[in-house]
């Protein structure tokens, strides 16, 4: 094991490499620019190649020819480039071609704030493409050792699930500097809990079964066994047709191979002070859980029932951790509420739920204890005037 | 001279039986275009374990998607090429490149990617089977649809500036942008159009040819009032001679506009080498 004082970007660069990435291609964006630069170096000394694209949509779609020849590829960018990879995200979910995905999440809308950490593609990683008909996966780290873990993890699941795979940071997590263990061979791998997946060659000329089926090699160019792979409705042969019902076959497996399978990844949380069916539960995910989690350990030694519930697996949404009635506080970085939304449905209809929003900005230590505090007595939130009160 | 193919002993090498005859309309000149580049291929003796097939969207996607025996894939509008250069830094390098793609898709909303393609000579060859204009959608016109011509969406004649018109053509950019090999050839020209696909294809870079071809569905029926395929094989035929022999109703002069074959490395030649110096050395 190599530690290091390094960058949530290194950490990445890292995790990619040990889960056999050899191809990056991104296009220049504040804070994800780092990632590139690192894989940049990093990919020819052991040799990968890192190319730097015209623009996000053709960066996504160069990373998708490599998967389509047989390489591990993956991509990084922020809000303003994931928003330009809605195209060859569809491409890729369709086609089924395995990718990795990083969005470091800076202020939105738009181009907002550069260099301030934002969540607010949470579900825009939901829905990173157009026309429905599909599942998605996003894992969401809170450090850069776990940036490391869940790279890898996104590499194991997207080859499983022959899919794209988003993993969604911010700002604070890929540029913030953090003591990083790097495995330096595959027992070490092994004890960190790190799974790889090999890319498998596809056999033969079949697009997909319409099953839930996991494991089936992605199509791969170049090999010859006549494989095809299109953006319209395949036949299980991979032609393309305008029937309704093989386009139901067809979305069934890509709605289904992911719902059906989620013991592959439904152990992505975190519950800190929840063995005792708190009063308010504390819902977050990425790096505003790091302030919660201090928070809820200083509202416990305050004598106030507060548990943390880290979300690590965001899509498909963890519905099961919300199944008791109780009191939930969503907290995000963003002041228009998106999480809070998929707790409000999830949560049993007995359930209260709040939301704590800030931008650009962690929520402090004191603000949190005074919203639980609140929360608790069921007094009305300290709000800023524009902020709106109820849910 | 070409050596003449029966289009079935094409069909039976190359071709997957289930996609012929294609489903492009009957007189539509896109099957001549499309057996230009399969002659190509059985002339170049390449078998289909050769070459993977690309194309895109629009009647050139449709159409000629999972026709080839071999690999083939169809990328969204555009985007092809940007496939196409991450797939040939994955290929064996023998493996061969095919993307046959539409006007609107090459010129239009995948000009950048198609320059990029170029910049970077990405050993593809791009046959661009220009309709003219947005057939597929119904009939509307696009970024080579000859000035005057009446589309659905150019009620009053095609007025706007286009890259075929004014001195302007899209082969100067692709030139100016580093493509290794470029020409232009209508349907009609048989066994020459065929000799350039072939030069096209052995090019170890970034090779174009640009196809016109009638559409008498949309294109024809409304520029010339009429669905009959002769009308518009004739129209096109007057308004295209070879280089150096055009006339004032010239638009389309055919013919090889650029041979820069093996004037520069191709990319993933050239990123290749790089990797494995760097990794050799540490440095460059
Ligand atoms: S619409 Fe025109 S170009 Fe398209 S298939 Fe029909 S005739 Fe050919």
């Amino acid at each position: 094991m190599k530690r290091y004082l390094e960058t949530g970007n290194f950490a990445i660069t890292e995790g990619a490499l040990l889960a056999g990435c050899r191809f990056f291609c991104g296009y220049p964006i504040t804070p994800a620019t780092e990632l590139a630069e690192a894989m940049s170096k990093r990919l020819p000394q052991i040799g990968g190649v890192y190319l730097q694209a015209e623009d996000e949509c053709a960066a996504m779609h160069l990373c998708i020819g490599a998967s389509l020849g047989g390489m591990k590829a993956m991509t990084a960018t922020s809000g303003p480039g994931y928003i330009l990879y809605a195209d060859p995200f569809g491409w890729a979910i369709g086609c089924e071609m395995p990718l990795v995905v990083l969005n470091s999440g800076r202020v939105g809308p738009v181009s907002g704030i550069t260099g301030a950490p934002g969540q607010g593609e949470f579900y825009l990683t939901r829905y990173p493409t157009q026309g429905g008909n599909f599942e998605s996966v996003v894992l969401a780290p809170n450090s850069a050792q776990e940036c490391m873990l869940m790279v890898c993890e996104a590499f194991y699941l997207s080859e499983r699930l022959r899919m794209p795979i988003t993993v969604l940071a911010d700002q604070l997590i890929t540029d913030g500097m953090e003591d990083i263990s790097v495995p330096e061979n595959e027992a070490e791998m092994k004890e960190m809990g790190i799974r790889t997946y090999p890319r498998k060659h596809h056999a033969g000329p079949d697009f997909y079964p319409h099953t839930d089926a996991l494991d089936i090699p992605p199509v791969q160019m170049g090999i010859g066994a006549g494989g095809l792979c299109s953006d319209w409705t395949p036949t299980p042969e991979g032609y393309d047709i305008e029937e309704v019902s093989d386009h139901h076959k067809h979305a069934y497996r890509l709605i289904y191979k992911v719902r059906n399978n989620r013991s592959l990844f439904n152990h992505h949380y975190e519950k800190k002070f929840m063995d005792d069916d708190p009063d308010l539960v504390v819902v977050s995910y990425g790096t505003p859980s790091r302030v919660v989690n201090t928070a809820v350990g200083k509202a416990r030694s305050q004598g106030l029932k507060v548990g943390a519930l880290r979300l690590i697996n965001l899509w498909p949404f963890p519905d099961e951790l919300f199944k008791r009635a109780t009191t939930y506080l969503s907290v995000e970085l963003n002041w228009d509420g998106e999480l809070v939304r998929e707790v409000q449905r999830a949560a049993s209809k007995d359930s209260k739920v709040h939301f704590l929003g800030s931008c650009g900005d962690l929520p402090t230590i004191p603000d949190l204890l005074e919203t639980f505090e609140k929360i608790l007595k069921n007094q009305p939130l300290a709000r800023k005037d524009w902020v709106l009160e109820v849910w | 001279m070409a050596t003449q193919y029966s289009s079935s002993a094409l069909v039976d090498n190359y071709l997957r039986k289930r996609k012929i005859p294609s489903t492009a309309c009957s007189g539509c000149g896109l099957g001549i275009n499309h057996k230009i580049v399969i002659q190509a291929i059985e002339e170049l003796h390449l078998s289909v374990n050769d070459i993977v097939w690309g194309t895109s969207i629009g009647c050139a996607g449709r159409q000629t998607f999972a026709t080839w025996q071999g690999d083939g894939f169809a990328g969204t509008h555009g985007r092809a090429y940007a496939i196409a250069r991450g797939l040939r830094i994955a290929l064996p390098r023998d493996k061969k490149i095919i993307l046959t793609v539409g006007d609107g898709d090459a010129f239009g909303i995948g000009l950048l990617h198609l320059i990029h393609s170029a910049r970077s000579n990405a050993d593809m060859t791009v046959i661009v089977n220009d309709n003219l204009g947005y057939q597929s959608t119904g009939g509307q016109f696009g970024f080579t649809t000859p000035q005057g011509v009446k589309t659905d969406s150019s009620p009053y004649g095609m007025f706007e500036h286009n890259l075929m018109s004014e001195g302007m053509d899209v082969m100067h950019i692709l030139k100016g942008a580093g493509a290794t090999f470029l020409a232009r050839h209508v349907c009609m020209d048989g066994a020459e159009a065929v000799e350039s696909v072939k030069k096209a294809i052995l090019n170890p870079g970034f090779s174009l040819v640009h196809m016109p071809y009638p559409c008498p569905t949309n294109f024809a029926s409304r520029h010339l009032g009429s669905r009959n395929a002769v009308n518009i094989f004739n129209w096109m035929k007057e308004r295209s001679a070879p280089l150096g022999k055009e006339t004032p109703d010239t638009i389309w002069a055919t013919g090889i506009y650029h041979d820069a074959v093996g004037s520069r490395s191709e990319f993933s030649d050239h990123i290749w080498s790089t990797v494995n110096k760097i990794r050799r050395t540490g440095a460059l």
